[in-house]
């Protein structure tokens, strides 16, 4: 019998937008509701932030088995990895499909790249494009592939916009003018501030609201 | 009017879809190990010469070349007992397990996507089942025969495009690893064409009994490489 498919969001965004952090926050949220999840780190460079979430989230909070952070190095190519050729990261996803079919979401972090980053759909069901404040608020308005296409566009570290004259309220008009009906949310991944609301897209819109499959072998 | 052109056909085309590297297999995230060399000397353009080509005459030839061709042969005798044998015997000579993942990796989905667009080649589905039952690994080199069989690609092509494509995969490392520019590239995969030519020509129909590998140095590398804690490339 083949496996289940278990289902995934891709996570891109420019590099120090705050991906992993706004993952180790997504995280916890997710395992409260009693969500099983496994992370793919795509690193360019090393696997820091693969082992960094690994100590975070598995040895220190206990909230997922080490083995299910996994860091996955991409050549320097950090699009070419979850677009044109996702061969290495579909790998993994196989494994884990086939190991641990207790899982309810894999989350996909890809390396850190430019507005032009998309998923393959072959890769994730879900796209959550990352930018943060101090990129200007020029931002949703130039556009290109990951802002205007993502499932969801979430902006990072507004506690700081005062501070870089990014101006959120335009930034939120030009997300709406630029998206449409698609959703844009604000956070500061540091304290927490507005991940719930991104949590709470990933449980309607890829778990379509299903309850965690441990809850369902309980009953 | 039909015009029939006895010199081209389609598996032509195919070779040239197998042996472009926007096929995905992931090989562009590989570096054999150059990674980890490159962090202990600096390297030039001919080392880098000299690494891929001692590799192909002492590692890839004599082992992936072979198998491959031996894979080929299975499946025009539609032997399926052969073939996995071919692919416990490559899988069993991958002395380091990052490169013995890397390589099942590729070429279970190579398996797949060319699967996608060929049917009605039963050696290809049993291969694909025998992964499936834990039977067979789908190892690169072995899953590449396959593939090309299916293809109607000649035994002697499907040996060169292999070659090819770790020749490219490696200058491409090197290339982003900043050892080389882009020119230079170019030159290396040129001035290794003989290199390329006779390997295939030595290996391509040489018995799986006969299969060999010799280079301690790149497995030791490609060790220290596993030890890496900073990597841009997963071999």
């Amino acid at each position: 019998m083949a496996p289940l498919r278990i289902p995934r969001v891709g996570i891109g965004g420019p590099v120090g937008s705050g991906k992993t952090m706004l993952i180790e926050q997504i995280v916890p949220i997710l395992s409260a509701n009693g969500y099983k999840v496994s992370i793919i780190s795509n690193d360019v460079i090393s696997k820091e932030d693969a082992e960094r979430m690994r100590q975070n989230l598995a040895t220190d909070k206990g909230l997922l088995p080490e083995e299910l952070v996994i860091g996955v190095a991409t050549g320097g190519c950090p699009h070419t990895a979850v677009r044109e050729d996702p061969s290495i990261n579909l790998s993994v996803v196989e494994e884990l499909e086939l190991k641990y079919d207790f899982l309810d979401l894999i989350l996909i972090e890809s390396g850190g790249d430019n507005i032009t980053t998309t998923f393959s759909p072959a890769l994730a069901d879900y796209f959550i494009y990352i930018i943060d404040v101090t990129g200007g608020d020029k931002y949703p308005r130039k556009r290109g592939l990951g802002i205007e296409n993502c499932d969801l566009l979430v902006i990072n570290k507004i506690d700081i916009a005062p501070y870089v004259g990014a101006d959120l309220k335009i930034m939120e008009r030009d997300a709406k003018i630029v998206r449409r009906s698609k959703p844009t949310v604000f956070v500061n991944s540091k304290t927490g501030q507005g991940v719930d609301a991104v949590v709470s897209f990933i449980i309607t819109d890829v778990l379509f609201d299903t309850l965690p499959k441990a809850s369902k072998n309980i009953n | 009017m039909m015009y029939m052109n006895i010199e081209i056909g389609n598996e032509d085309v195919s070779l040239l879809q197998m042996s472009d590297s926007f096929f995905p297999t992931g090989l562009y995230a590989t570096s054999s190990g150059l990674e980890a060399l490159s962090k202990i000397k600096k390297l030039t353009k001919k080392d880098i010469f000299y690494y891929i080509s001692t590799y192909i005459k002492q590692v890839v030839g004599p082992t992936d070349c072979t198998a491959l061709g031996n894979a080929y042969e299975s499946c025009m005798k539609k032997d399926l007992s052969t073939l996995l044998n071919v692919d416990e015997s490559l899988y069993s000579m991958r002395l380091i397990e990052e490169t013995r993942s890397a390589s099942t990796r590729s070429g279970n989905q190579l398996l797949k996507c060319v699967s996608i667009f060929v049917k009605h080649k039963k050696m290809l589905r049993d291969y694909q089942n025998a992964i499936g039952n834990g039977n067979a690994t789908g190892i690169y080199p072995v899953s590449f025969g396959v593939v090309s069989w299916s293809l109607g690609i000649p035994k002697n092509k499907a040996g060169l495009i292999l070659l090819y494509g770790f020749t490219v995969s490696v200058v491409g490392a090197a290339l982003r690893l900043g050892i080389i520019q882009h020119f230079d590239g170019q030159k290396i995969i040129h001035e290794l064409r003989p290199v390329i030519l006779k390997s295939v020509l030595d290996n391509i129909d040489r018995p799986i009994s006969s299969m060999w590998q010799f280079a301690p140095g790149l497995d030791i590398l490609q060790m220290k490489h596993e030890a890496m804690s900073s990597k841009m490339f997963i071999t």
